[in-house]
């Protein structure tokens, strides 16, 4: 019997609770626990003495064959607590974590991770900022940890793959088998690809409800500090936020629009007393690097950040930093227009009416302004980029 | 004794000739109908009867046999009971046999035995080509278009009777009254602020680009959509006729003077059948909206609302311009030669980008998945109406009206002729290198537009004509420039339907 698969079986027993598990495995093996239950020989410390038959019950009707071709089959891994690769945080956090199913590489325990996390109904900002977040924070050589949900977390992950720098940490509510929610499903494989995904939760487990705050729980567990971009009034996120206070965590949380509904969340926590992250410079401070230690460690070619010139070539308009710069280049007209937009969303025919020039000639400012990244025009409304 | 009268009937927004011959002969009292006839055709028996008796005639109290020739075309509709009318009086020796030879006739006839109009009447009178036609007063105007003065407009059965048998002259009816020279069509000068959706309108109208409305409720959407066919030009004499006689077939009231001269305008509602919107039926092939609305405006307003798969339907017929429709044993293909509007909402609560919006991504990923991305992709023209500003709408100073408008957009239309299509959006690809070259610094923009994987190649082709169209409106000059580009493609923006998660 391999240990991974045994792990993996124990993971899946019913009413397999983080805490029993610990107390199952705190002096044996995946293997050594399994036998022991089979013989009937654990202690009511672990698990009440009903559970403890139901367990015995399902561990013989267990194929551990299956199992086994299953973790290969997904390439999948199964740590526990008296593994070598199992996370330190999750041991020494004060809800451990005995056991957790990987794909992909764990980062090094010794890198400073960073949560970043939000409401899954984001707004088109608050993703921006998200994937923003993400790219600076892995660029500074930070660990980007999230949870793949829809919206910010997605985001944060997003930013943190196109940095190509240090590679994110996803932490997942259901199976690593099983791709939550659906639409990440190319993000879900590139980050278990490039970097590690990791979950509680054992082989084939659904996205349950009551899965998502041990995952948030985890988030907490894995890392130094939690940046919230944006949350709701009751969101998920601050449930995260909880679990990060217990552990004592910083936490920041990204100011938002006072009309905008997706903040409500983050905004309490401004008013709270929790730090305001407006850009990456505010987060990397607040992790005790100073603007210029920020600016030249940006620079470094060794922390695996591409030179700018690498990326110059425009491909993705948020590689130019130096926006404030390019505008300045802007001549005539184009000036013009380019004076109309503002930060907010405004709407095109706002921006004809402060010009004070043509439709068509607005429009193709526009796309010249979009064409060199300093406006970002989303069909709607235009607003400034830099 | 055996008569024999010509007609037609209706086969798709085509006429087909039928021959109506009428055997009586003597047995036991009886009336059939053979030869394909539909339900209301085979109804005729109890309409001719009542306004034979209602017209101081005598229904044969013999066996009376009705073949419809040639029998393997379905003949639908009442416009065949005039000609069965006159074909039993014939065979009953009460009008003369020989005063037939060179008549035909098209009507549906009353219990009173007055003639009435039906629809279809142009089609089925022009595959009548020779003699007199005999057609509904009401149906005089349409008729003329296609038989000319061998058109015998006549109201009441008994009539057509005094002139065959007693040699009266044919009865005078008066010409219905032009009505037509009343052209409701709103105007431009209405609407206020929209100086974006004022230029999506013109340049959709100059180019014939497809156009999407995309915006919150009360914004104006359908407002400005309406407005469209008023920027269009007369249709011209061969498309006029077109128009009208797909109108005639589908049963549509036409103007006055019979021609349809303005650009039709359909908005169907969102609840449309597949069969609605591209045409179709059971057994036959009826107009859709789709080719009611040919050389004018089709509005599809609430698109995410239209069902997928009718949406997708849209598809060929948008592309070839022809919608070509199969039923088992008859296959028609009906003009559909439209300028698409479709309006919708950016989310189901229609606040979608803005930070009001309540929906959830589901349901906004759900809403955008209602529309094909093909079909997005013919909308050549994108604008975001947004509910107008309150000084906007308090502006007294009235908008542009359409007529100066229709101006430009007429100059536009004439120099897409004189390149050899119909609209710069129906510009093919050889026509396009020849009609817009690009000069040195417009590729640089389309290229690097195409690098950074803002426009699909198809995109490219669609941005190129709506840019020819946008040079024209300004200066018709020869070449396109980078601003031009620039600006159609500022037109092609899509919003982030679904949000970014799509």
């Amino acid at each position: 019997m391999r240990e991974d698969a045994c792990a993996a079986v124990l993971s899946g027993l019913t009413g397999a609770t983080p805490l029993r598990l610990h107390n199952l495995l705190q002096e044996r093996s995946a293997r050594e626990a399994l036998r022991a239950i089979e013989s009937a020989s654990i202690g009511t410390e672990v698990a009440p003495t009903d559970v403890l038959a139901e367990w015995q019950r399902e561990i013989n009707r267990v194929d551990m064959t299956a199992e086994s071709a299953r973790l290969d089959e997904l390439d999948a891994h199964v740590s526990t607590l008296h593994d070598p690769v199992h996370p330190p945080q999750l041991i020494s956090d004060i809800d451990p974590a005995p056991l957790l199913f990987r794909r992909g590489t764990l980062p090094d325990p010794s890198l400073v991770h960073v949560a970043v996390v939000g409401t899954r109904r984001a707004s088109s900002i608050g993703r921006e900022v998200a994937r923003e977040l993400g790219l600076g924070l892995a660029e500074a050589g930070f660990v980007v940890v999230s949870g793949l949900a829809l919206g910010i977390d997605g985001e944060a992950h997003r930013g943190a793959l196109l940095a190509d720098a240090v590679p994110p940490l996803a932490v997942v509510g259901s199976g690593v088998d099983v791709v939550y929610p659906k639409r990440h499903r190319d993000l879900w494989e590139e980050v278990a690809t490039v970097g590690a995904l990791v979950s509680e939760a054992p082989l084939g487990g659904r996205p349950e409800p009551w899965r998502f705050p041990a995952r948030n729980r985890l988030i907490a567990a894995f890392s130094d500090l939690l940046v919230v971009v944006e949350s709701r009034h009751s969101g998920g996120s601050l449930l995260t936020v909880e679990q990060a206070l217990r552990r004592d965590l910083q936490v920041m949380a990204v100011p938002g629009s006072v009309r905008n509904r997706a903040a409500d969340g983050t905004n309490q926590l401004l008013v709270d007393g929790c730090a305001p992250a407006r850009d990456v410079t505010d987060v990397l401070v607040a992790l005790g690097l100073s603007e210029v230690a920020v600016a030249t460690r940006r620079n470094e070619p060794e922390v695996g950040v591409p030179e700018p010139e690498a990326v110059g070539t425009g491909a993705s308009p948020m590689h130019s930093a130096a926006g404030i710069g390019d505008s300045a280049a802007v001549v005539g007209r184009t000036a013009v227009v380019l004076d109309a937009v503002d930060d907010g969303p405004t709407s095109l025919d706002e921006v004809v009416d402060r010009s004070g020039l043509g439709v068509i000639e607005v429009y193709a400012h526009v796309e010249e302004l979009v064409a060199a990244g300093l406006v970002v025009h989303d069909g709607s409304r235009v607003r400034r980029q830099y | 004794m055996l008569a024999s009268v010509r007609s037609s009937t209706l086969d798709g927004i085509d006429g087909a000739v039928v021959d109506v011959e009428v055997h009586v002969t003597n047995g036991l009292p009886a009336f059939t109908i053979v030869g394909l006839p539909d339900a209301s055709c085979r109804e005729a028996r109890d309409r001719v009867r009542a306004a034979i008796e209602s017209s101081d005639l005598s229904w044969p109290m013999q066996r009376i046999t009705v073949n419809l020739a040639p029998t393997c075309v379905r003949k639908v509709g009442a416009g065949l009971d005039v000609p069965i009318g006159l074909g039993i009086l014939a065979a009953s020796e009460q009008i003369p046999l020989e005063s037939l030879a060179d008549i035909s006739a098209v009507g549906e006839l009353g219990l009173d035995g007055s003639l009435r109009p039906v629809p279809g009447i142009l089609p089925m009178v022009d595959v009548l080509e020779t003699g007199r036609v005999i057609v509904a007063a009401a149906d005089a105007g349409v008729a003329a278009l296609g038989a000319g003065d061998r058109v015998r407009p006549v109201r009441r059965l008994r009539d057509i009777v005094d002139v065959v048998s007693d040699g009266l002259p044919w009865p005078h009816v008066e010409p219905p009254l032009h009505d037509d020279e009343i052209i409701d069509e709103p105007d431009l000068a209405d609407v206020r602020g929209q100086a974006s959706a004022r230029w999506g309108l013109e340049i959709a109208a100059a180019g014939g680009h497809h156009l999407l409305l995309i915006g919150p409720p009360g914004g104006g959407k359908t407002m400005l959509a309406r407005r469209l066919p008023g920027l269009l030009p007369d249709l011209s004499p061969e498309a006029a006729r077109l128009v009208t006689r797909v109108h005639s077939a589908a049963a549509i009231r036409l103007p006055g003077t019979g021609l349809v001269r303005r650009p039709p305008f359909r908005a169907p509602h969102h609840s449309a059948s597949m069969a609605a919107l591209v045409g179709g039926g059971s057994g036959r092939v009826l107009p859709g909206e789709i080719s009611v609305a040919t050389e004018g405006v089709l509005f599809l307003d609430e698109l995410g609302e239209f069902a997928p798969s009718v949406l997708d339907g849209l598809r060929q017929p948008l592309e070839e311009g022809v919608v070509r429709v199969a039923r088992s044993g008859v296959m028609r293909e009906h003009p559909a030669n439209v300028l698409l509007v479709a309006a919708m909402n950016p989310c189901p609560c229609g606040e979608g980008g803005s930070v009001s919006c309540r929906c959830g991504p589901s349901s906004r990923l759900r809403y955008s998945r209602r529309i094909s991305g093909p079909v997005l992709d013919r909308l050549d023209v994108m604008v975001h109406v947004d509910r107008p500003s309150p000084t906007a709408l308090l502006d007294r100073e009235p908008g542009e009206p359409s007529s100066v408008v229709a101006e430009r957009v007429a100059r536009v239309r004439e120099l897409a002729a004189s390149r050899g299509a119909r609209t710069n959006a129906a510009l093919n690809r050889e026509q396009l290198e020849d009609a817009a070259p690009l000069d040195s610094e417009a590729t640089d923009v389309l290229h690097q537009a195409l690098v950074d994987g803002r426009l699909s190649a198809r995109g490219a082709m669609r941005v190129r004509a709506v840019a020819r169209t946008i040079r024209d409106l300004d200066d018709a000059g020869p070449a396109i420039r980078a601003r031009d580009i620039y600006s159609a493609i500022g037109f092609r923006v899509r919003p982030p339907l679904g949000g970014c998660d799509a």
